[in-house]
């Protein structure tokens, strides 16, 4: 019976008398309620313990007086806690940064969080770290959303049968140790542990240990999108596992075969930095880049001759290039030129024998890459050519993989569901990951999932895997955990907590301790031990330690440079020349967003648009024009793609520039068990791909369904019909100006369009400016158009989240958006990216239309917005010709729980319903600043303030500063030749300036491949 | 009991301005029996209870809006103005009429107006309310926006007076102002007769609580006279500017397809345009139904439906300057505007309204037609629909594609819109048939101005025949 009905049967026959009742408990008499009355302390507060005997009571007390002095020398706390007391040191409201590092697929990159009050807000690159080198990519600034996500897992789940318990941790232990005792006896026979790549010290370490215990168990890793294909194409062509780096600030001419170099790869965003370095047109030369790809990435979207090929052809074309440079007179070993086969593609003839020769009048000075979606017979194939190109050592650097002989994760999975089906596996312990959702759907890893005893699932979220499995385990988020880290060049990196575990999360390191029973049991000690036998006898180990803390990195730990030969017997025998199947081929590719599903609860990622489509919260099946006219649909039309009898419904978006015949689906969507957020966004493309496929399907059957998919895209809405291409065509060379380097260099600015307009004359009064007068560059030969700087303004300045439907009707809100723009010949055109925030207009015509005054202008030059006093009434927003304001149409900001509320920035309004906002070029950091140098009376150092945007971009293609200081950066870029004002024949004044692009095509190729170019 | 007879087709001696047997007496009796003994019940209660439940739904549209955000309204972020100020200009155009019949046809002694100015100038009084209500709801932030008027409270916070929008509050807040008191001094003597014809206690309280104590003394008339035509000079210039500076909301931002000089004749032409459709298209049913084609006569409805030849025409020279204009200035941005409004995504907007606002109304060059009761009420239908769609054309498509393609976008109302849209024709024919219910429809002293006895005898006579 429960407590309610014992009380209301207690109404109905209690004596009149009893008028007042204090509590359920007093008019119910229990005999607890009945103690506590008679009670002043509760139960055990006031008896002395049982069973202390005065022998122990003298030992403790002993004990407590002689460690008492030692109290001092417990630093640093492992122990986070909450701020009851505030730590010495510490002001409110002032910011602490502590260095970390985020990992993505085993990718670090090094990272500063910002930490307000014990609350990590905001990720910015680690300057110091050689991956990032200061700036991030956008999903470790969504990071931060991750963290507070209230969709993360709060408890253990432990599943069996219909039934779910949720127990503590050390049910969880005694349960595991039960079932490894099993296994104990047979070596560890049954035991596998499947995790996600790591490449942190402490986990190797982990491993080694385990394996030691249990001789017999397997550890294996699987990624659904790894780089597999260029550590298998190595061993190939130089006989073991090598990484392959390259070194583009020395490369003249690059080659990007299928590879997104700024998208996704292990060295994403140097590759982006490095290279764009050289693009801004100041030196005497300017690099060349060529992209020959099936999709259009943006890094094709930055190359100087982009050529669409269907992925299948790749190899075909890396055929016929080594053969062409060849014949150029490039040293290709006889024993791969004799096995190259160079009928069959369809690349016209004279772009790669431009492209061969380009590179053999490089030799030492260019690199050929190749991405991660083509075999190890192109990359091995790539390898040989960079060796007989003389780039190997120069260009192209070696490194052992420190990952050392495994399967490929392909393999690794494929192996692991065949021990699990035969009933080989009997605890199968997961670290991350989500096999359920993304291992090839031929193997069905849920069915093999139900033929394990014993499943445990450490995963951030209780999500598809976790649901199949016996155990569910929360883990902890990489900025409540202490773990380590090596980047692709080996720096070996810290991963520190900035908050305590919200939930009960572990680590990867703790659930691995706690398999091994040993102690200790907690990151903090597993990571220093690891530190400890890296940094073997030194003499101080703790500073050294806070160093690396401090630092972020242990300096001097790159992996070093290995020279070898090609053997070139292997790569020719490792050649087959390719697929020739002419029908369309389906591509599965990482996704600019969720990257491999593992984002897909992010709000800030989802709704951040796909830096080519520009669709938000969809994923969906990209052609070229011709294929779509071929097949019949348009975009959005619902189409059925088939593979091997596997079909999935997903909506067209026609991409110019896409290879023909050829469909590209991103991974990551289609979730059942992501969040609240993620669930049932975009389609499931892992339904379609199997062991075979990998990453490329032949054979695809794509069919019109007739239905149509609303995609809630952010730019070309309608921009479909006649009207608006036509309008689009002349403003184009205006808005987005681009130039040749060649002609750059001979005619100055006159390489680009000029304005041409009468005098301008302002309506009003000038504003006057006293003191600094911010500015900003934008260099369009730099952006790639990422899309880190839209989710760091995200999460820098409390932008909300409002959804699909929202987007749909053009409500977003991120303040920086990307213009993409494509020209020129539909099949192959000219795409470029734009950045635009508010550009601060000096004569700002939303200031002249507002009719309360609630955008302003200050001494500085911006354009300020208060909040406080907008109505709402959209005027300014009207008048805005860059359309850079965002209206808040309902109320956005609406946290459910305290812990969403945890990731605003405590210095940016949170705005409310009815309210207009835009970009403030980051007042509040500009403020921070300003304050800190006026209390130490000096002034603001160029460079000092970096706005959100600036700071994440990885090409550095945002500079900010001060205009009156000739000697600033940013007031250098304004003066430069390829500097403009977008629209400034309005006479607004932007304070923003845009800088050119320019390219630099091989004159031979000028007319033919290119498009139109503006003179 | 004078009886005139008129050649009809004697041009000299003009048409009769009201017709049959009419003398003081009978006009009285005429106009004032339709608030005495209302002569349809059945039809006025159907029509107000429809006009009531679209009232009801503008309230019910306006406590939604409130309740939720402007997000339940269709626009977006290049679109930041949709129905709400659409619904809003067309709705101060309707409000032209009245005050330019009451006041610019009076300074001109254009004595055919006395038979319609009073129900033009009630149009006008409800379409600006009905405007009105737009602004107020427009805002993201209702409950501030009272921001936009100059209050000294502590703040001390002004409002931006280089922003047209606050043009706007004092433009159509003064000609609100004025055409009101225009109208309720028009009704003064009328009140006045009603109050002493009136039979019950209430009806003589409340009749002769508003109006004033009057008498009809000569006195009287000779203040109220002077009175009339001060206000009318003074409203005069108000009809042009009020939609001048509703204009100015556009013309003043620098959208292309907004950013024009034209904007301001071109407005004023167009809301003449569209008052003078609604007032024939409200003018023709109450005549009929209320037994007032003797007062209200052919010659009226001709005469309107001529300034809506003249006035559509004029609408008709502006939309094709525009077009040249744009052409003319070699600016890409306002050429395509124009482009885009024509043959753009919303082609059917554009030609909507140019086959309503300058194709239908040419048939009234013919006077048979402009005699024809269906076809003027057909016009004068599509004339409200094609001034609509107008302002549809000029916030919508200037704004869905601006100067920069990546920020192109479209709108599409939401049902609340068209909700909210509907809801305002039942507030302002709520008005409206409770004012024909409760006063009077026609100027009953004025009429008698224009009757032929007027000019036979001494002057004006007082309202108590």
């Amino acid at each position: 019976m429960s407590l309610l009905d014992e009380f209301k049967e207690r109404e109905s026959n209690r004596n009149s008398e009893q008028e007042y009742w204090r509590s359920v408990e007093q008019l119910v008499d229990t005999p607890e309620y009945e103690e506590m009355l008679i009670r002043e302390f509760p139960e055990g507060a006031d008896s002395p313990p049982a069973n202390f005997s005065r022998r122990r009571f003298l030992a403790l007390m002993g004990a407590s007086i002689s460690l008492a002095g030692f109290s001092g020398c417990r630093w640093p706390k492992e122990e986070i806690r909450a701020f009851a007391h505030r730590p010495e040191g510490l002001v409110p409201g002032v910011p602490r940064y502590y260095a970390t590092s985020f990992d993505i697929n085993g990718h670090i990159n090094g990272i500063v969080a910002t930490s307000y009050d014990g609350r990590p807000i905001k990720i910015e690159g680690n300057e110091v770290h050689p991956a990032g080198m200061g700036s991030t990519d956008a999903w470790a600034q969504a990071s931060v959303l991750q963290l507070y996500d209230p969709d993360r897992s709060r408890k253990i789940a432990h599943r069996t049968g219909n039934q779910t318990v949720h127990p503590g941790w050390a049910q969880f232990q005694k349960s595991l140790q039960g079932d490894l005792a099993a296994l104990w006896e047979g070596g560890g026979a049954g035991l596998v542990v499947l995790t996600e790549k790591s490449s942190s010290p402490s986990l190797r370490d982990l491993r080694d240990r385990l394996l030691a215990s249990y001789p017999k168990a397997r550890w294996t890793e699987y990624e659904p999108v790894s780089w597999d294909a260029m550590r298998e194409g190595a061993k190939i062509a130089f006989g073991a596992p090598y990484r392959v780096h390259s070194d583009f600030t020395k490369a003249s001419v690059v080659v990007a075969l299928d590879d997104d170099l700024f998208g996704y790869h292990p060295t994403s965003l140097k590759n982006a930095r490095d290279i764009m370095q050289g693009r801004g047109g100041s030196g005497e030369n300017m690099n060349r880049l060529y992209a020959v790809e099936p999709v259009h990435s943006i890094t094709g979207s930055m190359a100087d001759h982009r050529l669409p090929l269907r992925a299948s052809e790749i190899e075909a074309f890396t055929h016929a290039l080594a053969s062409e440079l060849a014949k150029k007179g490039v040293p290709i070993a006889s024993a791969i030129k004799g096995k190259l086969k160079t009928d069959g593609t369809h690349v016209p003839a004279e772009f790669i024998a431009t492209m061969a020769e380009d590179l053999a009048n490089h030799r030492g000075r260019s690199v050929v890459t190749a991405g991660y979606r083509q075999s190890a017979s192109v990359h091995a194939l790539v390898n040989a050519i960079n060796t007989a190109l003389g780039n190997l050592d120069q260009t192209v650097l070696l490194t052992r993989d420190p990952e050392g002989e495994r399967p490929s994760h392909a393999q690794a999975i494929a192996d692991l569901t065949a021990d699990m089906n035969a009933g080989r596996v009997k605890v199968l312990a997961m670290l991350g990951g989500n096999p359920v959702y993304d291992a090839p759907a031929d193997l069905d890893f849920g069915a093999a999932l139900a033929k394990v005893p014993t499943s445990i699932h450490l995963s951030l979220y209780d999500d598809e895997t976790s649901q199949k499995c016996t155990w569910h385990l929360p883990q902890a988020h990489y900025l409540e955990s202490w773990n380590d880290a090596r980047s692709w060049d080996g720096t070996v990196s810290t991963v520190q907590p900035l908050i305590d575990t919200l939930y009960e999360g572990k680590t990867n390191l703790e659930v691995v301790a706690m398999m091994l029973g040993e102690q200790p049991f907690s990151g903090f000690e597993i990571v220093r031990r690891t530190f400890r036998s890296m940094a073997g006898p030194v003499i101080d180990f703790e500073k050294g330690w806070r160093r690396a803390l401090h630092e972020g990195i242990v300096e001097n730990t790159a992996l070093p440079t290995a020279r070898t030969a090609l053997n070139a017997a292997a790569v020719a025998g490792a050649l087959h020349g390719g697929s020739h199947d002419e029908g369309y081929e389906v591509l599965f590719t990482h996704d600019a967003r969720v990257f491999d599903g593992r984002f897909a609860n992010s709000g800030w990622l989802q709704e951040m648009p796909d830096p080519m489509t520009k669709v938000t919260w969809d994923n969906t099946a990209n052609m070229s024009p011709a294929s779509a006219e071929e097949l019949g649909v348009k975009t959005g039309d619902i189409v059925s793609v088939t593979v091997e009898g596997k079909s999935l419904s997903i909506p067209v978006y026609v991409m110019p520039g896409h290879a023909s015949r050829s469909v590209s689906i991103a991974l990551g969507y289609g979730r059942t068990a992501a969040g609240h957020v993620g669930d049932g966004v975009g389609a499931n493309a892992y339904a379609l791909r199997t062991t075979k496929t990998g990453y490329i399907a032949h054979g695809g059957q794509i069919k019109g369904t007739g239905a149509k998919a609303k995609l809630a895209t952010t730019q070309d809405h309608y921009l479909i019909d006649d009207i608006g291409m036509s309008g689009y065509d002349k403003r184009y060379s205006a808005i987005v100006r681009e130039g040749q380097f060649a002609d750059y260099k001979k005619n100055g600015k006159n390489a680009f369009h000029q304005d041409h307009h009468p005098p301008l004359v302002s309506l009003w009064k000038e504003p006057d400016f006293e003191g600094t007068a911010w500015g900003m560059s934008v260099d369009l030969s730099k952006c790639t158009g990422c899309g880190t700087c839209v989710i760091a303004c995200v999460a820098e300045n409390n932008i909300p989240v409002v959804g699909k439907d929202e987007v749909r009707r053009g409500r977003e809100m991120q303040w920086l958006r990307i213009d993409r723009y494509f020209h020129g010949d539909k099949e192959n055109p000219t795409a470029i990216h734009q950045p635009l925030h508010c550009q601060q207009c000096e004569n700002a015509p939303c200031e002249q239309v507002c009719p309360v005054g609630a955008t302003q202008h200050n001494q500085e030059g911006l354009n300020d917005m208060v909040y406080n006093r907008c109505i709402g009434t959209r005027y300014c927003s009207n008048n805005c010709p860059y359309k850079v304001r965002r209206f808040n149409y309902f109320n956005n900001q609406d946290p459910v729980t305290p812990i969403e509320k945890m990731v605003y920035n405590p210095n940016v309004t949170v705005r409310s319903r009815g309210v207009m906002e835009k970009c403030t070029w980051c007042v509040q950091r500009i403020n921070r600043v300003k304050i800190d140098a006026k209390n130490h009376k000096r002034p603001i150092r160029d460079g000092e303030i970096i706005p959100a945007c600036a700071q994440a971009c990885p090409t550095r293609a945002i500079e900010f500063g001060d205009l009156t200081d000739d000697k600033s950066a940013v007031a250098k870029k304004h003066k430069s030749k390829r500097a403009y004002h977008l629209l400034a024949e309005l006479n607004v004044q932007p304070r923003n300036v845009f800088l050119a692009r320019l390219k630099n095509p091989h004159p031979a190729l000028t007319e033919s491949t290119n498009g139109h170019h503006h003179g | 009991m004078g009886t005139i007879t008129v050649d009809r087709d004697d041009p000299i001696k003009g048409k009769p301005l009201v017709e049959a047997h009419h003398d003081f007496g009978s006009v009285t009796d005429a106009v004032c029996s339709v608030v005495e003994k209302p002569p349809i019940t059945k039809a006025w209660w159907i029509s107000f209870f429809i006009a009531g439940s679209g009232l009801m739904l503008l309230l019910a549209m306006i406590a939604y809006l409130f309740w939720t955000g402007i997000g339940v309204w269709g626009v977006n972020n290049p679109v930041g103005w949709g129905f709400a100020i659409v619904n809003f200009v067309f709705w101060v155009g309707i409000g032209h009429a009245g005050t330019l019949i009451s006041a610019i046809l009076f300074l001109f002694r254009q004595q055919w107006r006395t038979s319609i100015n009073r129900f033009a100038e009630a149009m006008t009084i409800f379409a600006v309310i009905c405007a009105l209500v737009f602004p107020g709801i427009h805002v993201g932030r209702v409950w501030f926006a009272w921001w936009m008027f100059p209050l000294p409270y502590q703040q001390m916070a002004w409002p931006q007076f280089r922003s047209p929008l606050l043009w706007d509050v004092f433009a159509v807040g003064t000609y609100f102002t004025v055409s009101l008191l225009f109208w309720y001094m028009g009704l003064i003597p009328d009140l006045a007769t009603i109050r002493d014809r009136a039979t019950s206690g209430i009806r003589r309280f409340a009749y002769g609580l508003f109006s004033l104590g009057w008498r009809g003394s000569n006195r009287q008339w000779h203040v109220y006279e002077r009175a009339y035509l001060l206000l009318a000079a003074l409203a005069t210039p108000l009809v042009l500017s009020v939609h001048s500076v509703v204009s100015f909301d556009f013309a003043v931002a620098n959208l292309p397809g907004w950013h024009t000089t034209i904007f301001p004749p071109y407005f004023v032409a167009g809301a003449i345009f569209s008052g003078f459709a609604m007032v024939v298209f409200l003018a023709v049913p109450a005549r009929e139904l209320y037994g007032l084609k003797s007062i209200i006569t052919m010659r009226h409805l001709e005469s309107m439906n001529k300034i809506i030849l003249a006035t559509g025409s004029m609408v008709g020279y502006a939309y094709a300057i525009e077009f040249f204009v744009a052409w003319y200035s070699g600016n890409i941005y306002e050429q395509f505007a124009f482009q885009n409004r024509a043959f753009g995504p919303y082609w059917w907007a554009y030609w909507t309204m140019a086959s309503c606002n300058v194709f239908i109304p040419q048939v009234y060059w013919f006077k048979k037609m402009r005699r024809s009761i269906p076809v003027m009420m057909v016009v004068a239908f599509f004339v409200n629909v094609g001034m609509w769609f107008e302002r549809f054309v000029i916030t919508v498509t200037s704004l869905h594609r601006d100067f920069l393609p990546g920020s192109w976008g479209f709108y599409m109302p939401t049902w609340v819109d068209i909700c909210t849209l509907i809801g305002s024709f039942g507030l302002f024919f709520t008005l409206f048939l409770l004012f024909i219910r409760f006063l009077p429809m026609v100027a009953i002293a004025e009429i008698k101005g224009v009757l032929p006895q007027a000019h036979a005898g001494h002057g004006h006579e007082g309202g108590e025949h």
